[in-house]
């Protein structure tokens, strides 16, 4: 396995058409600051790449140990190859590789495919409140909690090509496409229509359902 | 309820003409995930104190073999030990995890100080004999990685899944 190379730089020309809090035209530079040895420049990289490493994680329906398993190793590699990273600019990309091999890799050793659905899911809460979930400690907020729940049961039952990009894209800052081309061995191009056909099916089951 | 929405399932039709605001509906599905399925906190940390483990002075070992990946399975068997075998250069190490630990050894033979890591805060001493064998009676718990001290060099193999 060669984790150091993304599979395709075929796509090199292709605009970034997607970015959120952290512009990715900065990842090249912190990189380049952690392998200087800033810490807080590392910490900006963990905090804006994690969302996408956990989502690919998910996306490929790893049950809980083994999903953290993953997601601490992709990191470990991450901070023992800083450096060696030939394109630091890519680090997403580079993040969301290294996640889907060693997500096929214990898919592989699992042998017999157990999937997890994992239906406790949609009682957890976390103890570490975002912003979001303050937002659902509000009195009114019970029907938006409902409307979440809904969203999210509708999402699990799409089928397998749409719940794993859907899992992929809703990473937090919104993933380039580049990097859910590695995050799922996809060609960017098909991307987009794939991601048209998977909202508008969900979109589809939620009107069934009569929700939002 | 709306229903506009409906014959449009099959999906075939070019895409950007949907009558219904895709770039919302993925945001909203971005906000499920940060409350439903958000990165646990516990795991962010250990990514932040993954900066420890930087290290631009030793050399990686890569993986080259993984029992799981190229090895062809044998009918029957079951708990095969993990075979993995790491190279630097001309320093190869081969790694056998079993319930009951690790055991490998150092190619050229030589003697190695090791340490098994275990994350940024545990590492573990070996010491790899004339032959450069190694063994740890405690198994990966998670990911790990060797470091190895030979000569003047150090090298770490990749950080691995057990």
């Amino acid at each position: 396995m060669r984790v150091g190379t993304i599979p395709s730089a075929a796509y090199d020309d292709l605009p970034y058409t997607r970015g959120g809090a952290v512009d990715r035209a900065d990842v090249g530079a912190l990189v380049q600051s952690a392998v200087d040895g800033d810490a807080a420049a590392w910490k900006a990289l963990v905090e804006g790449l994690s969302p996408l490493v956990w989502s690919v994680v998910r996306a490929h329906r790893l049950n809980d140990a083994d999903a953290h398993e993953v997601y601490q190793t992709v990191w470990f590699r991450f901070a023992q190859h800083l450096g060696r990273i030939r394109e630091p600019e890519k680090a997403g990309s580079w993040l969301a590789s290294t996640a889907r091999h060693e997500c096929l890799k214990v898919l592989k050793s699992l042998r017999r495919l157990t999937v997890t659905s994992d239906p406790q899911l949609l009682d957890r809460v976390s103890e570490d409140r975002t912003p979001e979930q303050s937002l659902l400690d509000s009195e009114e907020a019970a029907a938006e909690t409902e409307r979440i729940r809904w969203m999210w049961q509708e999402f699990e039952e799409l089928g397998e090509r749409c719940r794993q990009l859907l899992r992929v894209l809703m990473a937090s800052p919104p993933p380039s496409y580049q990097e859910v081309s590695a995050a799922l061995g996809i060609a960017v191009g098909s991307i987009g229509p794939l991601r048209q056909r998977c909202l508008r099916r969900l979109r589809a089951r939620l009107d069934a359902r009569g929700a939002l | 309820m709306n229903d506009d929405t409906h014959d449009e399932v099959t999906g075939d039709e070019p895409f950007g003409d949907d009558g219904f605001d895709v770039e919302l509906l993925e945001e909203e599905l971005r906000q499920a995930a940060a409350i439903l399925d958000p990165v646990p906190a516990q795991l962010r940390q250990i990514a932040v104190e993954a900066f420890a483990l930087h290290d631009l002075d030793a050399r990686i070992a890569e993986l080259t073999f993984d029992s799981v990946v190229d090895a062809i399975p044998v009918r029957g068997a079951t708990d095969v030990p993990r075979m993995l075998t790491f190279r630097a250069g001309e320093v190869t190490v081969d790694v056998e995890v079993t319930a009951q630990g690790l055991m490998g050894q150092v190619l050229p033979p030589q003697q190695a100080r090791i340490e098994v890591l275990g994350g940024p805060q545990t590492a573990t001493p070996v010491v790899a004999d004339d032959m450069g064998r190694f063994t740890s009676s405690a198994p990966p718990n998670g990911p790990f990685a060797l470091r190895l001290r030979t000569g003047g060099e150090v090298v770490v193999t990749e950080w691995l899944r057990a």
